[in-house]
């Protein structure tokens, strides 16, 4: 029996063509809807990480997941103009408001005060890495070295190809900001800053600038590349600055 | 006979002929539509390989939280007896390649700290710390790896001309298309409802979403002092002094 619905192609053959392209955009976006729901279905079932570090809270009280984020265990690779990442040619340059500037080597890096820090990581894509463990040399060592002036008010991360982020002073010589060399107990890979990236882990992780060459104290606040691109000046996860 | 005579002799004056407009104006009217058809047809060809490229990387990019799409990059970890300080760059390194069962030709062996680190021939980069050998290696993805690249127009200067070009071709394209077909089919309702849902869409989100003055800005000043009493460090070694950069030469970010 025929489908009421449907119109007797037989009869009126002219018909056919715009039933057959109807039925083609209905096929379509029940797939499309079929696709994104079972997508939607794999992420939610898959994502116990993300509900325990919602539950979990941080030792200032705040929740470990920041709103709006979802939990991973590793690093997302997320592109970037990339440095050499040759350990031979790296150099840090730590200048600007400084009463002893200095340019510093791998090596020699890795002769300063070592730090190791637990800490998350916060994408302003919306993934986080919970529980990496960095190893590299705290900002606030470098302060202390370069001796720091008393004007100094944020410190600008300066990476490969003239990529900047500005981060407060305040926030750049906190106990887990650092330029740190090694995740987990492993190099950093090329794609996530190898040899040497900045480590803001309280701030979205743009901050944290990858390919990492200098360090630069100013007076003055400069908005760096995101921050000059519509993304929010400051940057805290837990109060969703993402966007300016 | 005479009144059939006089109404032959005074006819009524004939009817003159309808009056076609003409000029630049007139053709203009009569065929810009099929112009804006054959122009958009032309550009629509054109726009064929930006279109791919744009739309491809963009879906790629798009999705760069969940995959990597410039690159396949694997690491591998192994285990070895940690190399001893004193043995030579040479030995470490024979130590670590047989140790990762690796056998190409290594290109460099640096050691600084507890890392002995190799680079192979092929780029892949191989870190020996402590008891553990990281091998990390990558190759292009060889459609987005170049796609990507042209879609990310950071610092390449005249891609970034041709891609202003191809976004006013894409807005030829958007706007001619809403004129280029009349009646039912065109502006007076199938083209004026896809349209208005096309619209609805990027509006709707904003709308629901609360757009980007959603999540306010609070902006944070460092304050004064945060380090204090920095003390000179002991000079060490792989450490450059610099000139301050009031007299040092202005860089350029």
């Amino acid at each position: 029996m025929r489908d009421p619905r449907r119109p007797d192609l037989d009869r009126y053959p002219e018909l056919k063509q715009a039933w057959d392209r109807r039925q083609f955009v209905k096929s379509a976006a029940v797939g499309t809807a079929f696709m994104a729901l079972g997508g939607a279905l794999v992420r939610i079932a898959a994502d116990d990480l993300t509900r325990q570090a919602r539950a979990d809270k941080r030792s200032d009280g705040k929740s470990r997941l920041p709103p709006g984020q979802r939990a991973l265990d590793a690093l997302r690779p997320m592109g970037g103009e990339e440095g050499d990442g040759d350990v031979r040619t790296f150099k840090l340059r730590v200048h600007g408001l400084v009463k002893s500037p200095f340019e510093i080597d791998y090596a020699g890096l890795l002769k300063l005060p070592q730090a190791e820090k637990a800490a998350d990581v916060h994408c302003v894509t919306g993934w986080s890495l919970i529980g990496g463990l960095w190893k590299g040399v705290q900002i606030a060592t470098l302060a202390e070295k370069a001796e720091v002036k008393s004007e100094a008010r944020f410190v600008i991360f300066e990476a490969a190809h003239g990529y900047t982020a500005n981060v407060p002073l305040k926030e750049a010589t906190a106990d887990t900001a650092m330029v740190t060399y090694r995740l987990n107990g492993k190099p950093l890979s090329i794609e996530h800053g190898a040899p040497v990236r900045g480590l803001v882990p309280d701030l979205y992780f743009w901050k944290s600038a990858k390919w990492i060459t200098g360090v630069r104290f100013v007076k003055d606040d400069e908005p760096g590349f995101w921050e000059t691109r519509g993304y929010n000046n400051h940057a805290d996860p837990w109060k969703e600055e993402r966007y300016a | 006979m005479p009144e059939v005579a006089e109404a032959v002799a005074d006819p009524a004056p004939p009817a003159k002929p309808a009056t076609r407009p003409h000029g630049v104006a007139a053709t203009i009217k009569k065929r810009w539509r099929a112009w804006l058809r054959a122009i958009h047809r032309d550009i629509g060809y054109l726009a064929v390989g930006f279109t791919v490229i744009y739309a491809l990387s963009g879906i790629a990019m798009n999705h760069i939280d969940d995959w990597d799409p410039n690159f396949h990059a694997s690491e591998l970890t192994h285990k070895i007896t940690p190399i001893p300080d004193e043995l030579s760059d040479a030995d470490a390194a024979k130590q670590i390649a047989s140790a990762a069962g690796l056998t190409g030709k290594i290109d460099d062996v640096y050691r600084a700290g507890d890392e002995v680190r190799l680079t192979y021939a092929n780029g892949s980069k191989v870190t020996a710390i402590g008891d553990t050998i990281t091998v990390q290696m990558r190759r292009d993805r060889l459609f987005f790896r170049v796609a990507d690249w042209l879609h990310a127009t950071r610092g390449k200067q005249v891609w970034k001309f041709i891609a202003d070009a191809y976004a006013v071709l894409l807005l030829y394209l958007a706007v001619s298309g809403i004129f280029m077909i009349k009646g039912r089919l065109g502006l007076r309702w199938r083209g004026a409802m896809l349209v208005t849902i096309g619209l609805a869409a990027p509006l709707g989100y904003i709308i629901l979403s609360g757009g980007p003055g959603a999540q306010k800005t609070e902006r944070v000043a460092a304050r004064p002092g945060e380090v204090d009493s920095p003390k000179p460090a002991k000079p060490a070694d792989g450490i450059t002094p610099l000139p301050p950069d009031d007299e040092a030469p202005a860089r350029r970010n």
